[in-house]
């Protein structure tokens, strides 16, 4: 005989009314923006990883029985870095294949660029920027398996295996060949590369941090969908019990209909991304927004966190459910308040305090580093509804109104549920706060006006010098210029040509197209090479900052939101009551909104200040300022999040007067 | 007996069904007055009606002498709050407050500052045989004292008149007569009338009188002479 669940599970769930396709909508919701946001994630770990990889084509391996002599080059327009890669055919060696993003391995002379490089090539004067690569009748194009980003600004250029540009003169000289790679000079037979971008290889590990912060909170969103209407169930399932259902029919019944509610919502939000996914790559992080393909996680994922978010609300509702299922007459009340242990607060000191000797004594490896992490990560959690539970307790000692008394109460009463709707708040305030206000403590070297080319001796600079003077003062540039012998701060030790430029960023662009074929194989620096790889790491911190708490505050509405309209469902009748017994419906608002905002704004806005904090005092220990663009964007973040999580509480207002509207009636 | 509230051709109807035909209807200065009626008889619309929770198609409704039912939905809200006393079967108290604020939110909702809210709602534990659970919740409680602190609610800011819906429905019966005892003496002894939905006649026999609803008309009456 086949089992009676399937069919009980669907004409329950077909007569639970209007109320019950309340809770059912509701925990779809959850499960699809639990859902959605996960595979963003994961597209943007797969994504920036895509990416990174996507630039490593263009740092030479050494092959010595190579085909070609690759070299790599960083020139910049203004602070925009365009990366020069040079690729030349050894005569006499089997043709080399064509790089990605071109069709055929370039022939002397031909000059392909990406097409924002194209675009900015026509819109800027030839001599502040074309004169800077050989002269052709047209480019080619580099396609977008060559490139990170629809912005990239890239230029292959084809030589002759004689010219100067990819001969060994064309090796980094001195330090330069330290600043992240932007140099670089070898005898290929491929393009495997062995390294990235310096401008992408931060990408990746930014945005698994980001991931780390961002995962759990959202996580704890999708298995919140199992706890929607719980009281509802509770009820319809004790019903049944004392019917003669069996703890197991009970179990099955409830995993059924959640995984069936959650699929839904999951398959919905799957169904988001995807239509999304276009807009989704308009978002720039680091060097500029994605190509689609980028961001799409394939098949077996999409199809593996819908199956995930599904079956964890399933989970999660039949451990909801353990009460009813055991004792059908123990889920009348809730007898006690989740109350939370002192012990919570002694494991994280514990904690902490074995992670800050561990790093004091050094020499962790990067597994027990992972472990402390995980450590902390933990503990964080667990001493979070504490923090909440301890809120409560002391605003509902001082509160005067009752609607902060009854929110107050309401902390201390569920600080487990609370606690989740801002967890991931608190850390990603902590992270944006820190690094979008600081700027970590590495003060950028600052060589303002000044254009350098390196040389190999001092007598090669002289030299130098006197030709730069010529071709600046042709170009119309006027600017001081000197021989350095390794003294000077930009060239540091390594000798070459110094040019300090008057006239502004134009004039500074135009001194280095004019000195690009000065010493051949050598591009001119700039201020933005030397600051590169620290400008890559410090802004994909402060963007990861943002990022995790924008995502934050989107799970946050999310679970307010969906949390908010799922309490107004489950104590209808308690505010059906009290608005007939004359209580103002602006009050029990009010209170709604308050449960949320205390933790909101002690929790969340407290690590944000301390985050805040902390990059002042750190920038004050390094003599830097703090950067007040990522003032600016903390707070518009910060001010947009926060109205978008009332906003989303406020949904539900329409839902409050509903269920209290005709109180007399619905009270029965 | 001066009547304090008074329902004068009350009707009240719901789509085609019509809950309420032209009832007349008067509560007394420190009466108590039991609705009985088999289930969708009216009763619990009368008391709604009375209460100005549901507002009748025709007639009046005159709380003292005053005509409540045309009052805007605010001053009806601050009429039940300061005036009214409301009971119900169960699900009243916010499960979230001790028993003491669930007492004093009623006084914190006028206004009253917290501790005196608090202090006065305290007075109630001794009289209704609910102290030393001033600090207990409501799902700490049993289904009678919750009742008990139910109605030391709807009593606290002193009303005019106690509406009670089916107050003993959930209780047992030894528990429903300690409610319905109390319910009955203490409003009195405020100086409230009470109005009380039952379907108990055990219950109703506590009151000094009890109305008969069929059909939404009143189809008899029933004069007790109860001890005060």
């Amino acid at each position: 005989m086949s089992s009676p669940v399937p069919q009980l599970t669907w004409f329950l769930a077909r007569r639970s009314g209007r109320r019950g396709l309340h809770s059912q909508l509701l925990a779809a919701g959850a499960a699809a923006v639990g859902a959605l946001i996960l595979l963003v994630l994961t597209a943007a770990y797969f994504g920036s990883d895509a990416r990174s990889q996507a630039t490593a084509w263009r740092t030479p391996a050494p092959d010595r029985h190579g085909t070609a002599v690759q070299t790599l080059g960083t020139t910049y327009l203004g602070d925009r870095p365009i990366t020069v890669v040079s690729l030349a055919q050894l005569p006499g060696r089997a043709a080399t294949p064509a790089p990605p993003g071109l069709k055929k391995f370039p022939e002397p002379g031909q000059v392909y660029v990406s097409p924002a490089l194209a675009d900015l090539l026509h819109s800027t004067p030839a001599k502040q920027l074309a004169d800077r690569f050989p002269k052709v009748a047209s480019y080619g194009t580099i396609g977008a398996a060559g490139l990170a980003a629809p912005q990239e600004l890239v230029a292959v250029v084809g030589r002759a295996a004689s010219d100067p540009a990819v001969s060994a003169a064309a090796e980094p000289l001195g330090m330069f060949g330290q600043f992240g790679g932007q140099t670089a000079r070898a005898v290929v037979s491929g393009f495997d590369g062995t390294e990235v971008s310096v401008f992408t290889s931060s990408d990746k590990p930014a945005v698994s941090i980001g991931v780390a912060i961002v995962a759990v909170p959202v996580i704890v969103l999708a298995a919140a969908a199992g706890r929607l209407g719980a009281a509802r169930r509770e009820q319809r399932l004790a019903a049944l019990r004392l019917a003669g259902a069996t703890p197991r029919q009970i179990l099955a019944m409830t995993g059924l209909e959640s995984a069936a509610v959650g699929a839904a919502g999951a398959v919905t939000g799957a169904l988001a991304y995807v239509l999304l996914l276009p807009a989704l790559a308009e978002i720039p992080f680091g060097i500029g927004t994605w190509y689609t393909g980028q961001l799409w996680v394939g098949l077996p994922w999409l199809l593996g966190i819908v199956a995930f978010v599904a079956g964890l609300i399933a989970v999660s509702a039949m451990l909801t459910l353990r009460q009813v299922a055991t004792s059908p007459l123990g889920v009348a009340q809730q007898a006690d308040p989740r109350r939370t242990n002192l012990i919570r607060l002694v494991l994280f000191v514990a904690v902490v305090l074995y992670i800050y000797l561990s790093a004091s004594s050094g020499g962790s490896s990067s597994r027990q580093q992972l472990a402390m992490l995980l450590m902390f990560y933990g503990t964080f959690w667990l001493l979070g509804p504490w923090v909440v539970d301890r809120l409560g307790r002391i605003t509902a000692r001082f509160a005067r109104r009752p609607a902060t008394l009854l929110a107050a109460r309401r902390l201390s009463d569920d600080p487990r549920g609370s606690w989740r709707t801002v967890s991931g708040l608190v850390l990603a305030g902590f992270v944006a706060g820190f690094f979008t206000v600081g700027n970590v403590g590495i003060d950028d070297y600052r060589f303002p006006d000044q254009v350098a080319v390196a040389t190999t001796s001092t007598a090669t600079a002289r030299t130098a010098a006197t030709e730069a003077r010529t071709l600046l003062r042709a170009a119309g540039v006027r600017a001081t210029v000197t021989a350095s012998d390794g003294a000077d701060e930009i060239l540091g030790s390594t000798t070459g040509v110094v040019v300090h430029v008057s006239g502004g960023a134009g004039q500074l662009d135009t001194a280095a197209t004019t000195l690009s074929n000065l010493v051949p194989g050598q591009l001119p620096y700039t201020q933005e090479y030397v600051n590169a790889e620290n400008q890559a790491f410090t802004g994909r911190l402060g963007e990861l900052g943002t990022a995790a708490l924008a995502v934050s505050f989107l799970v946050a509405t999310a679970s307010a939101g969906l949390t908010a309209a799922a309490n107004v469902l489950d104590r209808r009748r308690v505010y059906a009551l009290l608005r007939l017994a004359g209580t103002p419906l602006k009050l029990l608002d009010r209170a709604r909104f308050r449960e949320t905002v205390l933790p909101l704004v002690v929790l969340a806005g407290g690590t944000t200040t301390a985050g805040v904090y902390a990059a002042f005092q750190v920038n004050k220990l390094f003599g830097s300022t703090i950067s007040t663009s990522g003032a600016v964007t903390l707070a518009v973040c910060v001010s947009l999040g926060a109205l978008a999580m009332f906003a989303a509480i406020g949904a539900s207002r329409p839902l409050l007067r509903a269920v209290t509207q005709d109180p007399a009636q619905t009270a029965d | 007996m001066s009547t304090v509230l008074a329902g004068r051709g009350l009707t009240k109807k719901y789509g085609s069904t019509t809950a309420l035909h032209g009832v007349d209807v008067a509560v007394g200065v420190r009466e108590s007055l039991a609705i009985m009626g088999p289930s969708g008889s009216g009763k619990s619309t009368l008391l709604h009606t009375l209460a100005g929770v549901v507002r009748p198609d025709g007639g009046e409704v005159l709380l003292q002498g005053e005509r409540i039912d045309s009052l805007g939905e605010n001053r009806l809200s601050e009429l039940r709050r300061k005036r009214f006393g409301f009971v119900f079967q169960f699900g009243q108290l916010l499960p979230e407050l001790p028993a003491e604020e669930n007492i004093a939110l009623p006084l914190m909702l006028d206004g009253m500052p917290r501790a005196r809210s608090v202090s006065l709602a305290r007075r109630w534990f001794a009289p209704l045989g609910l102290d030393g659970l001033e600090k207990r919740r409501p799902g700490q409680l049993s289904g009678g004292q919750a009742q008990r602190v139910a109605i030391a609610r709807a009593l606290v800011v002193q009303p005019d008149v106690v509406f009670a819906d089916e107050p003993t429905g959930a209780l047992d019966q030894v528990t429903s007569e300690e409610v319905i005892r109390l319910l009955t003496s203490v409003t009195r002894e405020q100086g409230a009338s009470l109005v009380m939905v039952t379907h108990d006649p055990d219950v109703a026999a506590h009151c000094d009188r009890v109305l008969q609803v069929r059909d939404g008309r009143i189809s008899g009456h029933q004069q007790y002479t109860v001890t005060p």
